[in-house]
């Protein structure tokens, strides 16, 4: 199976320029055209290990990054999203392209993969049993999550979209680049010395951004499922003291309600999903601020 | 007399129970609502039509009834 | 076929065609059905030619996902026709459905695969006051509070100013006719309250009605071809076909008497076009004596081939795929038509000028 790193730079960046790279994460399969030396650098640094596809076969979602003739667009260079000839966001600033696609294809997995329960969560997986990390912006789910799989030994099957499937309740892995913002990237700099980082864009609405690329087993076993065993709502709190609370199950099936891109798209199909998942998997709110230590409380999560 | 009430035609009261609280499809609206055990049992009561005279007449029963209309999972017959 | 009838069409005429399509072509016509708004209907239909089975898997999961939106889509509608019919319950009006809704209440082939969106219903127009202020009750708010806005949906076009649901942020469509005061053409709103079929069963509370099968044909082939923007011409023309073809084999003498119930409304012309075209792009069978007993309502021969020229680029599906020399040309002068048609030219100029100067951006469109 060729990878994208079978391609020389030069190839590479011929194909995005041209009629487009079209490789596969998980489940999906994405072509992306963009003649924007910023992307090409990012996707030859955090999609290497990810599976190339030929021109002739059939791709899930169509991105395009396009630099618009407007009227500033040398003093203030843009960029432009299309997703399947849909142009969902503004236009951003040229140096946020990488990340544009990064989120861009979020957008179109969540928007519409509906063979699947999409929750705003990590998850991961450990000895066959996969915890769901649901949380708002600002919680410290990504630097908990790449600490989880740069350094504590879970697999990524996601940082950001679960993908619960609806027939079987088992978790489908999209594993792809953990997105890291402000003070987590010097965190996970120094937490997982290893982790491959992209350079960090600034003045994103998001803040600072860069991207940590997926480890290339989490890539490798992308076709490996995992059923679902804990659900954990992780707050960090600088000075926290590290604390695992259970959660009632009916507080929890309305919290993850709340957090899922497409439950009330999916009606009864969601409800009962959601409901075999909360009779599989216990919920947690877990507290916490010292890195370490919520490792080790991930470790012996068996142990509840 | 005292106003009578069923539970709104096409639903078939979709839920899930986990001490003493609810999860329920509302196939109708197509929301979710929390409840508690209670307002269930309320629920099938209406159901199965085991509702008596001094039932209806009870005004905080009324009072519940009215909220849960809102939510169109309960209508006056 | 020819070769260059665009897949999708290719896909509606002749679905077993699809089983030795390769991948990339499969990828082509999903995005072209994206484009067009067809993607449920194309699983849909598929599905009832069993075709699906035996498609490419990732295009076939692709369908499924487009499908669950539409089943979703098809809940909320009849939803919001039951509400819509419990805030007008106490005005003695039947609740006269049109178009998308209409489909839906009457489980017509064109609700198949279908995206919802707003909710469309007649009424008598001295009877606009009261089912305004029955839907304010209720929960709905107008939009385009704009003075000019305001005056052209009263005083020039056939309907309310759309009005909103403040917590479903849902839209209401209320008309009094099925075409513009200003236009030349007048259909009689009376005959075809009068002619109106009651719906019964799942979707339809009661006192739910529709158009009877011509006229809902009429008003099909009207908001098609009355209109100036077509890059949703091909799911519309869709709705008209199936609309032809469902009545015409299950309506007795529903060809034969379409051509002066078309006359009796003034819509001859778009009904001619909608045989047409329906024929032309979709293959629908119309009886040859309806389309020889429809043939002087078209335009002389010259403006019949500029208009073939116009209608044949603007309602094939707006994919870039699709779209050939001349096409953008063809949407402005159709866009200019359609406007012509429902204004007369003084007012047209100074609408579209307030269109594009005057009147505030709106913001959702700001931020796509």
């Amino acid at each position: 199976m060729l990878t994208v790193a079978s391609l020389a730079p030069g190839a590479l960046q011929a194909r995005l320029a041209g009629d487009g790279l079209r490789l596969r994460t998980g489940r999906f399969s994405v072509r992306l055209q963009a003649a924007i030396p910023s992307v090409a650098a990012g996707i030859g640094q955090l999609y290497g290990d990810y599976p190339l596809l030929q021109d002739s076969d059939f791709a899930d979602f169509h991105l395009q990054l396009v630099r618009p003739r407007s009227p500033r667009r040398w003093l203030r260079p843009q960029v432009r999203l299309h997703c399947d000839g849909y142009e969902m966001f503004q236009p951003m600033p040229l140096q946020h392209a990488f990340p544009m696609f990064e989120w861009g294809l979020n957008w179109c997995v969540s928007s519409r993969a509906h063979r699947y329960l999409i929750v705003h969560a990590a998850v991961l997986e450990r000895r066959g049993r996969a915890v769901i990390l649901p949380a708002p912006p600002g919680s410290g789910k990504s630097t908990l999550t790449a600490a989880l799989s740069g350094k504590g030994g879970w697999r990524l099957l996601s940082d950001e979209l679960t993908l619960l499937e609806l027939d079987t309740g088992l978790l489908v892995p999209n594993p792809r680049p953990i997105s890291l913002k402000n003070a987590s990237i010097d965190i996970i700099r120094a937490y997982v010395p290893d982790a491959v980082l992209s350079t960090p864009v600034q003045d994103t609405t998001k803040g600072t951004v860069a991207h940590m690329r997926a480890p290339g087993d989490a890539v490798r076993r992308a076709a490996d499922c995992a059923a679902p065993a804990w659900i954990v709502f992780p707050h960090y709190s600088a000075g926290a003291a590290t604390t695992l609370e259970p959660l009632a199950r009916a507080a929890t099936f309305m919290e993850l309600a709340g957090n899922s891109f497409n439950y009330s798209v999916l009606g009864a199909a969601g409800f009962h999903a959601l409901g075999r998942l909360i009779e599989q998997a216990a919920g947690f709110r877990f507290r916490y601020s010292a890195l370490d230590e919520a490792l080790d409380t991930f470790a012996r999560l068996d142990e509840s | 007399m005292p106003v009578q009430w069923q539970v709104v035609p096409g639903q078939s009261l979709l839920h899930r129970s986990w001490d003493g609280q609810v999860v329920l499809y509302n196939e109708v609206s197509g929301a979710t609502h929390l409840l508690d055990a209670a307002t269930l049992d309320l629920l099938h009561a209406l159901r199965d039509g085991e509702l008596a005279p001094e039932d209806w007449a009870d005004p905080e029963l009324q009072l519940t009834l009215a909220d849960l209309r809102k939510l169109y999972l309960v209508e006056p017959c | 076929m020819k070769a260059d009838v665009p897949l999708l069409l290719r896909a509606l005429r002749a679905p077993q065609q699809l089983a030795s399509l390769p991948p990339a072509g499969w990828d082509l016509l999903l995005r072209q059905a994206a484009n067009a708004n067809l993607s449920a209907t194309l699983h849909d239909w598929l599905a009832q030619h069993g075709v699906l089975a035996q498609a490419l898997p990732q295009a076939r999961e692709q369908l499924s996902w487009a499908a669950v939106m539409a089943r979703r889509h098809r809940q909320a509608t009849y939803w919001e026709i039951r509400l819509i019919g419990k805030a007008l319950a106490g005005l003695g009006l039947p609740l006269l459905l049109l178009k998308g809704g209409a489909y839906a209440a009457a489980g017509l082939p064109p609700a198949a695969g279908r995206l919802f969106s707003d909710i469309d219903i007649l009424v008598p127009e001295d009877s606009l006051p009261q089912v305004e202020a029955a839907l304010m009750r209720h929960g709905w708010v107008g939009t385009h509070h704009d003075h000019y806005d305001q005056r052209y949906y009263r005083e020039w076009m056939h309907e309310l100013p759309p009005m909103m649901h403040v917590l479903r942020q849902t839209a209401i469509d209320v008309h009094h006719t099925i075409l513009p005061r200003t236009a030349a053409q007048r259909p009689d709103a009376q005959l075809l309250r009068a002619a109106a079929r009651p719906v019964a069963g799942d979707g339809a509370p009661p006192g739910t009605a529709v158009l009877a099968p011509l006229d809902m044909v009429l008003h099909s082939a009207t908001h098609l071809f009355a209109d100036g923007e077509f890059d949703k011409g091909l799911r519309d023309l869709w709705d008209l076909h199936c609309l032809l073809t469902h009545f015409g084999a299950r309506e007795t003498g529903f060809w034969e008497a379409l051509p002066a119930r078309a006359r009796q409304h003034q819509l001859q012309r778009f009904m001619f076009y909608g045989l047409r075209y329906s024929a032309m792009l979709l293959g629908t069978e119309v009886p040859p004596a309806t389309m020889a007993a429809m043939a002087p309502d078209g335009p002389a021969p010259a403006l019949l081939a500029v208009m073939d020229a116009l209608f044949m680029r603007a309602l094939l599906p707006h994919h870039p795929s699709c779209r050939g020399a001349g096409a953008a040309l063809a949407d402005f002068l159709l866009y200019v038509r359609g406007n012509w048609l429902r204004m007369p030219p003084l007012r047209l100029a100074r609408h579209l000028f307030h269109k594009a100067f005057l009147t505030p951006k709106n913001s959702q469109r700001a931020a796509a």
